[in-house]
């Protein structure tokens, strides 16, 4: 029979406020993996050290929510073809590391939804942009030809704009054009020279501000 | 509306006095689309279509690639946003992604693409996926459409290496399809960016295909039940699971990561298990599938049990097999075995090559000769004649025929994308 959970646990089991007994702890372990662990499973991790010890109610094991995260982490990864060994050095970490490293590894099982996909995809994608982008980015503080027609929309973000990536090319030499459809019969051309953010989610969001605002224009002339 | 999964053992009972080797076909099926679901407005897209413009793809492939970007334009309708991205050596947003409430917007930049230089195939990917994050819409079907005919040989271009940063834009909600036109690209890039990506694979021969591949991808975005498909295969204590005939990749977790579901369709995995002398009434395995809806956050998932009626090895042995779990095994092997064709072709040893395609030839041959397994030997045929004739396009269509096991592969001769799976 499970136990049902208690609600008093003490600070050193490095619980936090759910406890799980054994039988439970296997239990919601078993049903999130989709697999069956033993008892025997759960002792011998916490004899390697993979599992803390867990803390006492009474004659009672209680394990808490880094119990069972870490069983979590070492059953997936030991599925994976991980020794015991090489799994060790990863599940003494902090509970939130543990957290992360689980919802890194399951795919996607764990009830809690990301807090805002669009801002993680995109914070995603940046991180891979800069790390292969670093070394042809540079920075330029000189002003484009743009900026009259522009007005406070670049201006007031002139001090971070960055060129694009200049590649090959040489920026004298550059009669390369970035072309984009407004709205019909409008397009803004503009040349690989200007000075404005960076492909990715700035020149977007920058774009995407320049796109509105034109708009406005456009719609106030009708 | 949910999923079923259906086992098919070979034969219908395990051994209780010797050792059983049970191969076992699990089979998923998605419900049909509902005709109420169907008369309902299809949920919104939110697609870049990023197209390369390097040199290869002047004359006639980026006049239909131009042709096929129209094409997708009107398909496409106001609650839909599309980007425009090309590249050469250098990304161009040629679109960025909007609403396609006016068709000529696009189609007029579309007409502007011309030819440039070198081929940076991972920054043009780059550029698409941000296009579409940057209105990632839970609601919708996210996807970068990636079309190349050249190998990526500007920027990233270690195969391993982008394939891993697509399936980290998988996890976050948006995937890729690529599709590899002519006789010059990478097919195993080409492979891994849509397996990573949790898209669909095509390759395309001849450009004019592309609007019929275009349609098709649509339909399916369309048509999809469940995407980030996975099953968890869990042999019980005492039991080994031999073997998975789909050469699949596997999640972060462990599980075998299945291509997209479509309404009405069935997906077939393979696998074999080796069981010890059996009692009746105990479970062999347990089978998890997990999805998720388009447009949906929520992970949904199952667990079925396989228990087998237990009988004596002689008796067992005696029980006629079951002809439709020999064929589905079989194609599923000789897709594999086109893998294995590919890794001697790659070492230079044509021989060994044509070797295994001969071998898996022969075990067709016993079987029953079903529509099914006719179909496999002539493209079996096809491969062992181009293996002379162009090694090449050999490589390139054996690939594509070994990834059917495993994923979304687009085959033109069919109206959907569906695989053999």
């Amino acid at each position: 029979m499970a136990q049902p959970p208690t609600s008093s646990v003490s600070a050193d089991s490095g619980a936090s406020l759910v406890s799980y007994g054994l039988e439970e702890l296997l239990a919601t372990a078993g049903e999130r993996l989709g697999e069956e662990i033993t008892p025997r499973t759960v002792r011998l991790y916490a004899t390697e050290g993979l599992i803390d010890r867990p803390g006492k109610d009474g004659r009672r094991a209680v394990y808490g929510q880094r119990h069972l995260l870490q069983l979590l982490l070492v059953r997936s990864l030991a599925r994976r073809g991980l020794s015991l060994s090489a799994i060790a050095p990863l599940v003494v970490c902090s509970d939130q590391d543990l957290q992360e490293q689980w919802q890194q590894l399951d795919d996607g099982t764990s009830a809690s939804s990301p807090p805002d996909a669009r801002t993680e995809a995109l914070a995603y994608l940046q991180g891979i942009q800069d790390s292969t982008a670093q070394s042809t980015a540079q920075a330029t503080d000189h002003p484009s030809a743009l900026l009259p027609l522009l007005g406070s929309v670049l201006s007031s973000r002139s001090a971070s704009l960055r060129a694009s990536r200049t590649g090959s090319r040489s920026s004298a030499s550059s009669s390369r054009w970035h072309r984009f459809s407004l709205a019909p019969g409008v397009e803004l051309h503009l040349s690989e020279s200007a000075s404005i953010p960076p492909p990715g989610s700035r020149r977007e969001a920058w774009l995407q501000r320049l796109i509105d605002r034109l708009r406005e224009q456009l719609d106030q002339q009708d | 509306m949910k999923p079923s999964l259906h086992f098919r053992p070979l034969r219908p009972a395990v051994a209780a006095d010797g050792a059983t080797t049970l191969d076992l076909l699990i089979t998923v099926s998605a419900p049909a689309l509902s005709p109420e679901r169907q008369a309902r407005p299809r949920q919104p897209l939110n697609l870049a279509l990023v197209i390369d413009r390097s040199g290869s793809m002047s004359g006639s492939k980026l006049s239909y690639a131009r042709k096929a970007a129209r094409f997708l334009v009107g398909e496409l309708s106001e609650r839909d946003r599309l980007a425009i991205v090309t590249f050469d050596d250098e990304v161009e947003v040629l679109v960025p992604s909007q609403p396609v409430r006016d068709p000529q917007v696009f189609i007029r930049a579309i007409n502007t693409i011309h030819s440039g230089d070198c081929t940076a195939l991972f920054d043009g990917w780059l550029a698409g996926a941000m296009q579409v994050a940057n209105h990632l819409d839970a609601a919708a079907m996210n996807r970068v459409l990636l079309l190349s005919d050249g190998q990526a040989n500007e920027g990233l271009t270690n195969s391993a290496e982008i394939a891993a940063k697509v399936a980290g834009l998988t996890s976050k909600g948006i995937s890729t399809s690529a599709f590899g036109l002519g006789d010059g690209f990478d097919e195993d890039l080409m492979g891994a960016m849509a397996g990573a990506g949790d898209g669909t694979l095509a390759q395309i021969e001849s450009p004019a295909q592309l609007a019929d591949l275009y349609a098709s991808e649509l339909e399916g975005l369309v048509r999809t039940f469940g995407k980030k498909v996975s099953l968890g295969i869990r042999a019980k204590r005492d039991v080994q699971l031999l073997d998975v005939i789909n050469d699949c990749e596997l999640t972060a977790a462990g599980n075998w990561q299945l291509p997209n579901l479509r309404h009405g369709q069935e997906l077939n995995v393979a696998a074999r298990f080796l069981l010890p002398p059996w009692q009746p009434n105990r479970e062999i395995v347990s089978v998890r599938l997990a999805w998720q809806q388009p447009g949906s956050q929520e992970r949904h998932s199952f667990v079925e049990h396989l228990t087998l009626p237990v009988m004596a090895a002689a008796d067992l042995n005696g029980m006629e097999p079951d002809l439709a779990v020999i064929e589905l095994f079989e194609l599923l092997l000789a897709n594999r075995e086109r893998s294995l064709a590919i890794e001697e072709l790659d070492r230079g040893n044509l021989r060994a090559a044509r070797a295994h395609l001969e071998a898996i030839d022969q075990r067709l041959s016993l079987l029953p000769q079903t529509e099914a397994i006719q179909k496999e030997r002539l493209l079996l045929e096809e491969k062992k004649t181009l293996l002379d004739q162009d090694r090449n396009l050999s490589r390139k269509r054996m690939r594509r025929e070994s990834l059917r096991s495993s994923m979304s592969v687009w085959e033109p001769d069919t109206d959907t994308s569906k695989g053999s799976l």
